[in-house]
């Protein structure tokens, strides 16, 4: 009999323990607001993104650090008239996972007490995302996510489309590249909504820049084998041949198209090189001997005027690197949104939301920004950048140089039919 | 013509890497019984390991391509004598789980050292040119690939048949029963064959750098096409598992290349190809049906 | 406590096997069954096991209490998807490497279903499950035909297949978006909050627990066991062992199914994540963890696992796959009974101790 006693003793014992692992630290319902205009008389901004994976970093920890910046930034500015001295971040990895940026976007304004969710890369988690801060009456405010649909059928009241999206980026490279590089198009692009979306968006650019696609391949989409030669050897066989080659892959996938692309030589037999999607991490991580004389859209470069580079040497200083535009943006939006309380006296999402709609802004991201309150689309100047070639790079990360800017009326779509806030 | 033949140039550099990859899952397969999940990671350290010797060692790629397969073939000696060893007695699943979680650790150390972004990897300056077939030309480095994976497969092909050890990991691999019945003592080849295997891994992988996105997952996927290339050879066939790399690549190739409008059949065809085999022929195009259990 | 349970409790100390029967195991003797912690808990006196009943289901209405509502729906999906696994790795012998194909399908159905007909969420996933089931039932018939490390190569290879079919099939699937804004309907009831809807599949979780449970207890499941264990002589007794392999993947297709499509409605939405091959893997983490054929130790798994990711991600620290891996790895090596095996088997010898 004692055994049994100690059989369930232990067995009790195991459920219990087990019960109390998984609750760790859980409990803590939410915030009571007090008699201030601010819940819990405080404000919690959110960071979302990829801290693990292929957007780290790009993004990833380093974009908490330049809202914490703007947190810093924006109490220096307002000193003791400052709505609430109490303004804290918190941040989750979402590991590109939609299902996990669920879960930690409703566990961030449920149990972080977050006001508003910013960054979010990858389209399916960015969509996903915005579903919660509707339904939650959150501010979300999407930098790292392409996709226009966060401004088109997906839209809501809450959600703000930041940085940049596919059109952007198609409008920008396919319309200048074709006036100054040259007319014909081979186009590769990843299978999936997000190449199939710039695809699109790149064919119609290039047309209405008075340019025509020769040939295009939509490439296996996650493509184990790495390999992009058959598209490759292709393009320069093409009639009549092409004289720019827009690839849409992103991430590894470009690293491994551009480094073929330099293999088979399609650079000297005339073939020119367009990306849709790059940033300055990628152009660091394939050198910019790789890639020199490629021509893309840039959503914002550290290096462009003074006013960058100051910050960007106070986010070296910080972090010991330099910022791409996801940094920039993140840092602008998390400004953006406490100026935003700061104005309305309170942190009522509906409150924030006309606030910022149609608001004109001119910050360290945003030039000749505005709030469009049609789609929430943030409009700003983009910019057609070139790499340089590795004789004319004059310092790490000084990679590129801004061959136009693209005035903010053009650079994003028109407000879509599709979207009813 | 001269673009099929460019294409199929291309299967065969694609199909070198799997042949290598599979080469090495079939020695440790037949040897220990072990399907090594942790093969792509160590393809992936490969690549790893000589873009740190070159950023930071300014080792170039030729003395990478001696260097990371010694290095991390003693790497895997090492790990087969601590953990692999003990799991061998026991269900073989036990240590395709094993694998399974060192590749998970062997991934997240490289990249909370070295990031996710893929890492620069220049290709040597010797072969960065192109080589005339007067019907095409062809990257010099492919042709390098490509010529140095067949020597290499030959050169194994030579020590398994012709040397000593060669006959005793053949026979351990191929009539595990027999060698055992003849009482020929395979146990302390173990390592040593483990080791080469890993090797194997490695050397694909300083080979992928100059032309690969060398990040800490790019070997992640590629392990899965590369059990399936195993197993429609045969696992634990030798030479099946090199001809159905080649093949594979092959295969792969064209499919891009003339069916590039179903982009489904270039990714599947490894996988119904593998379900095939294992239906029609269980033991793999060229293995050898052991004694059912 | 009986002579004959002591004695089988002992050989228990030495579990060499996965509880599969590989043909690639040259080994000519056949190790003795390893019993089940579950068979050994069945076996303690009544109250034993409805005290453990009872605090399993304490522990289960209480968790959305203390733990975040949303985890505590992650739980339950995950709890049902490694019993699924469990039922075949534990108890039939054979390790699934492509469980994510019927987990992954069944979400999309359940999700499209709960989409386009508007059906209350209980019956969504019921045609979900069903769906699962169906897809297990082909690849089972090719699947059972091999065994060991054969059998994991070959239902990973189907279920990267259904990866890239989903994955194409983008009209229907969304593609890389993922199947956005699945409703949670039900008769009207306002489920939106993760509180109320973690109730609301309690119910059907503890079914299908219950249903996998009362399946290995049958004699149908006896059966399994003696196919996991010899399969030769199960075969010579006249057993059609094909059939019996076959009936367990399907059972086990629909739990994951179950699970799964519980999983679409709790997101209300479905990615292409729930059909790669890395959740195949995460099921079998979870069921190794928890302890291979011990039926509840993969609820402990899912607990245990899910709550683990869920505070890494918070951590800051973002080397998730070295703690996952640096446990498994440790679990794999030094506790292949996993938790629910380590604790019943200490408890039992405890016990036995107090007796001599």
């Amino acid at each position: 009999m004692k055994g049994m006693t100690m059989r369930r003793s232990v067995g009790v014992a195991a459920a219990s323990a087990a019960a109390l692992l998984v609750a760790g630290c859980g409990g803590g319902g939410p915030q009571s607001g007090g008699d201030s205009k601010l819940t819990g008389d405080k404000i919690v901004l959110g960071v979302l993104n990829d801290q693990s994976g292929a957007y780290s970093e790009l993004s990833g920890r380093n974009s908490v650090k330049a809202v914490e910046m703007a947190i810093a930034d924006f109490k220096a500015k307002h000193g003791d008239d400052a709505v609430t001295k109490d303004i804290s971040v918190e941040t989750a990895d979402h590991q590109n996972k939609p299902d996990v940026a669920n879960s930690k976007a409703q566990e961030m304004v449920d149990r972080k007490g977050v006001d508003a969710i910013l960054d979010v890369p990858t389209s399916s988690a960015a969509l996903k995302v915005a579903d919660v801060a509707k339904e939650k009456k959150k501010l979300y405010f999407n930098i790292g996510a392409a996709t226009t649909d966060l401004t088109g059928k997906s839209c809501n009241k809450y959600t703000f489309h930041y940085a940049y999206d596919t059109y952007m980026l198609a409008h920008g490279t396919g319309t200048v590249t074709t006036e100054q590089v040259g007319k014909n198009w081979y186009i590769l692009y990843p299978n999936y909504a997000f190449g199939q979306d710039m695809e699109k968006s790149f064919t119609a650019a290039i047309g209405a820049a008075g340019g025509q696609v020769v040939g295009k391949d939509g490439a296996p989409f996650p493509n184990t084998s790495g390999d992009y030669s058959s598209f490759l050897l292709k393009a320069p066989t093409l009639n009549p041949k092409p004289q720019v080659l827009g690839t849409m892959q992103a991430g590894a996938e470009l690293v491994n198209v551009v480094k073929q692309y330099n293999e088979f030589k399609l650079r000297e037999k005339g073939v020119g090189l367009a990306v849709g999607l790059m940033f300055i991490t990628d152009i660091h991580s394939l050198t910019p001997a790789a890639l020199a004389g490629t021509t893309y859209t840039d959503a914002w470069y550290w290096n462009f005027d003074k006013q960058n580079r100051e910050w960007a040497d106070r986010f070296q200083s910080e972090t010991g690197t330099r910022p791409s535009f996801a940094h920039a943006a993140n840092y602008s939006a998390a400004m953006q949104y406490l100026e935003a309380v700061q104005a309305a006296g309170t942190d009522d999402a509906d409150a924030v939301v006309k606030e910022l709609e149609g608001k004109e802004i001119n910050d360290l991201f945003l030039r000749n920004g505005k709030i469009r309150a049609e789609d929430h689309r943030v409009v700003h100047d983009a910019y057609l950048a070139q790499v340089k070639p590795q004789a004319e790079v004059k310092e790490p990360w000084d990679y590129v140089k801004i061959l136009k800017t693209i005035p903010a009326a053009e650079a994003f779509r028109a407000p879509s039919a599709d979207c009813k806030l | 013509m001269s673009g099929f033949l460019q294409n199929t140039f291309n299967g065969l550099v694609g199909g070198a890497f799997y042949a290598l990859l599979a080469l090495g899952l079939a020695v440790i397969f037949g040897m220990l019984r072990v399907v090594n999940f942790a093969h792509g990671a160590f393809y992936m350290l490969g690549a790893f390991g000589a873009y740190v010797l070159l950023a930071e060692a300014g080792v170039p790629f030729w003395a990478a391509l001696v260097i990371m397969p010694l290095a991390l073939g003693l790497l895997g000696m090492a790990l087969e004598r601590a953990v692999i060893h003990r799991l061998t007695r026991l269900d073989p699943l036990y240590n395709f789980l094993l694998t399974f979680g060192l590749t998970l650790i062997l991934q997240d150390l490289v990249k909370s050292r070295y990031g996710v972004q893929s890492s620069p990897y220049a290709t040597p300056a010797e072969l960065s040119g192109t080589v005339d077939f007067g019907l095409f030309d062809f990257p010099t480095y492919r042709v390098f690939i490509l010529g140095f994976t067949v020597l290499l497969c030959a050169a194994v092909w030579w020590v398994l048949g012709r040397t000593r050890i060669g006959m005793v990991v053949r026979a351990a691999t191929e009539r595990p029963e027999l060698t055992r019945a003849f009482g020929i003592d395979v146990g302390r080849w173990v390592t040593p064959v483990f080791g080469f295997g890993i090797a194997l891994a490695g050397l694909a992988g300083v080979l992928a750098a100059p032309m690969r996105a060398v990040n800490p997952l790019m070997g992640a996927d590629l392990i899965i096409v590369v059990f399936a290339v195993v197993v429609i050879g045969g696992l634990g066939s030798i030479f099946g598992s090199v001809a159905a790399g080649f093949g594979i690549g092959l295969i792969q190739a064209w499919g891009e290349a003339y069916l590039s409008d179903y982009p489904l059949v270039s990714q599947t065809v490894v996988f119904v190809v593998m379900a095939a085999v294992l239906l029609w022929r269980p033991a793999g195009l060229f293995g050898r049906e052991e004694a059912p259990a | 406590m009986s002579e004959r349970t002591e004695r089988s409790e002992g050989r228990e100390a030495m579990p060499g096997r996965l509880g599969v029967t590989s043909t690639v195991d040259t080994s000519p003797v056949k190790k003795a069954a390893p019993r089940s912690g579950l068979l050994a808990v069945a076996r303690a006196p009544g109250w034993v096991r409805y005290a453990l009943l009872a605090a399993g289901l304490l522990a289960a209405l209480w968790l959305p209490n203390g733990l975040y509502p949303a985890v505590a729906v992650d739980i339950l999906c995950w709890a049902l998807f490694a019993v699924s696994v469990d039922l075949l790795l534990g108890f039939t012998g054979l390790m699934s490497f492509g469980h994510a194909a019927f987990w992954g399908t069944s979400a999309y159905v359940t999700g499209l279903v709960a989409i386009h007909a508007g059906l209350p969420f209980p019956a969504a996933v019921l045609v979900g499950a069903l769906a699962a089931a169906l897809l297990a039932l082909p690849i089972g018939y090719l699947a059972v035909k091999r065994t060991g490390i054969y059998f994991a190569m070959v239902t990973l290879a189907f279920a990267q297949l259904v990866y890239y079919v989903a994955n194409e099939w983008r009209s229907v699937t969304q593609g890389e978006n993922g199947l956005q804004g699945v409703p949670r309907a039900f008769f009207g009831a306002d489920l939106t909050d993760d509180y109320y809807f973690y109730y609301a599949i309690l119910p059907i979780v503890l079914l299908g627990l219950l249903a996998a449970w009362r399946i290995v207890h049958s004699p149908f499941g006896r059966v399994l066991v003696g196919i996991r264990d010899n399969p030769a002589r199960a075969r010579a007794l006249g057993y059609p062992v094909h059939r019996y392999k076959l009936t367990a993947f399907v059972l086990s297709g629909f739990l994951a199914g179950l699970g799964g499509g519980l999983f679409a409605v709790g997101h209300r939405f479905v990615s292409l994540d729930v059909l790669h091959w890395t959740t195949s893997g995460k099921a079998v983490i979870v069921v190794v963890l928890g302890g291979i054929g011990t039926l509840w130790g993969g609820v402990l798994g899912a607990a245990l696992v899910v709550r683990l990711e869920d505070w890494l991600s918070f951590s800051g620290f973002e080397a998730i796959g070295l703690v996952t891996g640096g446990i498994f790895v440790l679990v794999v090596l030094l506790f292949r009974r996993g938790v629910w095996g380590t604790v019943a088997h200490l408890a039992r010898r405890r016990g036995a101790a107090r007796r001599e």
